[in-house]
């Protein structure tokens, strides 16, 4: 039937060298080039989102805060052009995208391996399951933070205005460097959260083996931990500092610095929440004026208590307010923080991945 | 040289044995047959040999004693699975490359002729290929990487006729030319004889026989005589009796030269017969035969 | 019709068995195949019953017989046969071992298997004698009582003992001409 002879086989190679690493590059490239071309696609057009808006925004900002006096009416046009909502809204949906990218460039990485059997041709190649696994990992997950970290770039750049010495007019609400938007998009925490990401959807799709499941826990995982980080763990990186009876933070959004707790003692005992507020509700009660008449009362609503004669009475009667917070000043130390423990835990999960790899039986 | 050889191997998935007590030893050389109904653990067998599993108890080693799955192991080992995995999306020139990459051998000028002369088109993505052609391919891909040990779970299952011809001439094609061993699983008894030259049957998880062909066969007979003489016999080693009311047909263990008694006949057992019998008697075995490495210097004589 | 019924192989004289060439029906079927070595080409009856090293030997035989082989001519090469057949090498190998053991071929090593002697030719007035007793045992036969397939169970059983008693261990395994099943 063929007349197709083979040539002598080659003589063994004794010394069994493995086959060389680089060659997996070409094969990591050819069977998850959709899913990377398909994130560079996602991770661009997000990037020229963020420009166009961004450039639009830093105009109408910068004429905006240039604009003098700040409350006539034609600045006070300017500034409505430059839409708050919008600007901050970006950052939520940014948000997602580590997930994302975790989710469907990590998950089917293991997972489609294993849902098809292709793993069974994959795995009895010369060229070793563990060092494929690695092979094709770390690469990746360097590649993938890399592109997080070029992004994350350009979103420092867009969300500059919020941290420029601002126009009341223009930021009725400061923003903390800290809040969860702001502060996992730029700096490093970007980049990381994106090879946290991608090292659960690894190890997701290897304990999973199917990959729509995979791609949903890695989803349910990415938002569990990114929840409690910001809510339990960034605002402890560091100990807060403490200050007393600083009237800024009281009632009102603490500006630039960020709020881990506040507290009221009175004689060093401290108060409950509730205590605390039968007391504030009363004593704003107490310093209503009365009216008898409605031109009494026009002049009372004149004189209605601020949340500054508030304060004072509650300081001057032996009240103090205790606040824990965390200045602007520690970003980078805690950028550095979060992206240490990310960066710890991707690495445990990609080895517990190849450790999964090696051990599990067909 | 062994090309597999087991000792006690087992294998467990949860409370169950798919596999005990295993130990057999697969001279170089041959075509090995692995035969057994369904559940009765070839699949589990092969995925041990070719390191896709780890045993539960007992060892495997190939090639001469390489531990099953190491590097060394997988290098000399080309396996294909059943059903034949590939990554569909790729085209076959991709999976020449990729397969190439991942080897330190592979035989470009041999893949490409052999799928040239198939009518296997390069550029078409392994999805879209036939049943034969897809099976073809990955047997190309598993042959170009000359391996010592071609390790196939039940190939031509799913194969009509020609296709099965096809992918079975090119496996011992490469036998003739390349002196490659050949262990492979199948259902098809019919084909064993034209085939086989080893035989391994497998029950329930257990090795019934693992013994080259021609000392099977020369060491069973089948007896035919009157039924009522039947227990004549019982202290041969009998494997399988079929009686009707006046006669009755006896496999048992026995050589050419061992006396009949008169009114009986003695015919020698054909393959296929044979197995059937095993297989439907499973707590009967044959002692492995002498692990004889019978160097059929193929490569010599052809030219 | 023929006494050799379990021998098959009439090269040349009938459809071969053999597929064509090409898994994907695009190569031609090649004629020259045989290459410049062998004019001979096997076949195999799957169904016969016969081990297929010997029915392998038979043709070889066979051809011999009738004329096809001479001495000096190549028997075809094992891969050849193996591509076409499907069947293992080392069957082949055994069947090409067993003609040397009776002294038909032999193998020249890196070229191929070569015939070697030819079977005794008899003389046609033997012949002739053998085929006329012949028909005078079936005459005889046949008026004893025995039918067409009674008449062939009877002679492959004595042909069987006849050799098995001669040639002992020479012929054991499958060796023994199996054209029976059990007798009834």
């Amino acid at each position: 039937m063929t007349a197709l002879t083979m040539t002598a086989r080659p003589a063994e190679d004794a010394s069994l060298r493995p086959v060389p690493w680089r060659r997996m590059a070409w094969v990591t490239w050819r069977q998850h080039r959709i899913a990377l071309t398909g994130v560079a696609v996602f991770l661009g057009a997000c990037a020229i989102y963020v420009w166009i808006n961004g450039l639009q925004l830093h105009h109408a900002y910068a004429a905006a805060a240039a604009c003098h006096p700040a409350a006539s009416p034609a600045c006070s046009a300017l500034s409505s052009g430059f839409h708050v909502g919008a600007f901050l809204l970006n950052g939520y949906n940014l948000q997602a995208v580590p997930a994302l990218i975790g989710a469907f460039a990590g998950a089917p990485l293991l997972a489609r391996e294993l849902e098809t059997g292709t793993f069974r041709y994959a795995w009895t190649q010369g060229f070793g399951r563990s060092r494929w696994t690695l092979a094709k990992l770390v690469p990746l997950a360097v590649l993938l933070a890399a592109a997080a970290g070029a992004l994350s770039v350009l979103l420092s750049w867009y969300y500059q205005p919020s941290f420029a010495p601002r126009n009341p007019a223009l930021f009725p609400l400061p923003m903390s460097t800290f809040a969860a938007t702001l502060f996992d998009l730029r700096g490093i925490a970007f980049a990381a959260w994106t090879l946290a990401a991608f090292a659960i959807g690894a190890l997701a799709g290897m304990l999973i083996r199917r990959v729509v499941p995979a791609i949903a826990a890695t989803l349910a995982a990415y938002a569990g931990l990114a929840f409690a980080a910001a809510l339990y763990l960034r605002p402890h990186y560091l100990t807060p500092l403490v200050t007393r009876n600083v009237f800024r933070y009281f009632l009102s959004p603490p500006g630039s610095d960020y709020v881990v707790r506040q507290w009221w003692t009175k004689g060093g005992t401290t108060l409950s929440q509730s205590t605390t507020d039968q007391v504030i509700n009363s004593t704003f009660t107490r310093m209503m004026p009365v009216a008898h008449s409605s031109r009494e009362g026009a002049v009372a609503a004149l004189k209605q208590p601020t949340n500054v004669h508030v304060f004072h009475y509650l300081t001057q009667h032996g009240y103090t307010q205790w606040t824990s917070y965390q200045p602007p000043s520690r970003f980078w130390p805690f950028q550095w923080i979060e992206g240490g423990w990310l960066f710890a835990l991707s690495v445990l999960l990609i080895a517990a991945t190849i450790w999964l790899v090696r051990r599990r039986a067909a | 040289m062994n090309v597999v050889e087991a000792s006690g191997l087992g294998k467990r998935y949860g409370s169950t044995w798919a596999l005990r007590e295993c130990s057999l030893t697969i001279p170089a050389g041959h075509v090995a047959a692995l035969v057994g109904p369904n559940g009765a653990g070839k699949t589990t067998l092969l995925n041990l040999a070719v390191g896709l599993a780890a045993p539960s108890a007992g060892a495997v080693t190939v090639l001469g004693g390489r531990p099953a799955g190491s590097l060394a192991a997988l290098d000399g080992i080309a396996f294909v699975a059943q059903d034949t995995p590939l990554y569909k999306n790729l085209s076959a020139a991709d999976l020449l490359h990729l397969t190439s990459n991942l080897n330190r051998r592979f035989d470009q000028h041999y893949a490409r002729a052999r799928l040239a002369e198939l009518g296997i088109p390069l550029k078409k993505k392994a999805g879209k290929l036939s049943g034969g052609q897809h099976a073809q391919l990955a047997l190309t891909l598993a042959l170009a990487r000359r391996p010592r040990l071609l390790v196939l779970d039940e190939p031509v299952a799913m194969l009509d006729p020609i296709a099965r011809h096809d992918f079975m001439a090119t496996v011992l094609t490469a036998m003739a030319d390349d002196g490659v061993s050949v262990l492979l699983s199948s259902h098809v008894l019919a084909e064993l004889e034209r085939v086989a030259d080893y035989l391994i049957l497998l029950a329930r998880g257990r090795v019934q026989v693992a013994c080259e062909v021609d000392d099977l066969l020369a060491s069973h007979r089948m007896l035919t005589g009157p039924a009522a003489e039947a227990g004549k016999y019982a202290q041969w080693p009998v494997v399988h009796l079929r009686s009707g009311e006046a006669q009755a047909h006896l496999l048992v263990r026995a050589g050419a030269d061992d006396p009949v008694a008169p009114g009986w006949e003695a015919h020698p057992v054909g393959l296929e017969e044979l197995a059937l019998a095993y297989l439907r008697e499973p707590g009967a075995a044959a002692l492995p035969g002498p692990a004889r490495s019978r160097h059929a210097d193929v490569s010599e004589v052809t030219k | 019709m023929s006494i050799d019924k379990e021998v098959n192989g009439q090269p040349g004289g009938r459809a071969s068995a053999s597929p064509p060439a090409g898994g994907g029906g695009k190569a031609p079927a090649r004629p020259g195949q045989r290459g410049p070595g062998s004019p001979i080409e096997f076949r195999l009856d799957p169904g016969s019953g016969v081990p297929t090293y010997l029915q392998l030997v038979h043709q070889v035989e066979h051809a011999l017989r009738l004329g096809y082989l001479k001495p000096g001519d190549q028997l075809p090469k094992i891969r050849d046969v193996v591509a076409a057949l499907a069947i293992n090498p080392n069957t082949v190998l055994k069947a090409y071992k067993e003609l040397e053991v009776k002294g038909l071929a032999a193998g020249r090593p890196g070229q191929g298997t070569f015939v070697e002697a030819t079977l005794s030719q008899i003389a046609l007035p033997e012949l002739t004698a053998l085929g006329r007793s012949l028909s005078g045992w079936l005459t005889a036969a046949e008026g004893a009582g025995l039918d067409e397939d009674g008449i062939v169970a009877m002679f492959t059983s004595t042909l069987r003992d006849f050799y098995e008693r001669r040639s002992g261990s020479h012929t054991r395994g499958g060796a023994a001409d199996r054209g029976t099943e059990g007798v009834a």
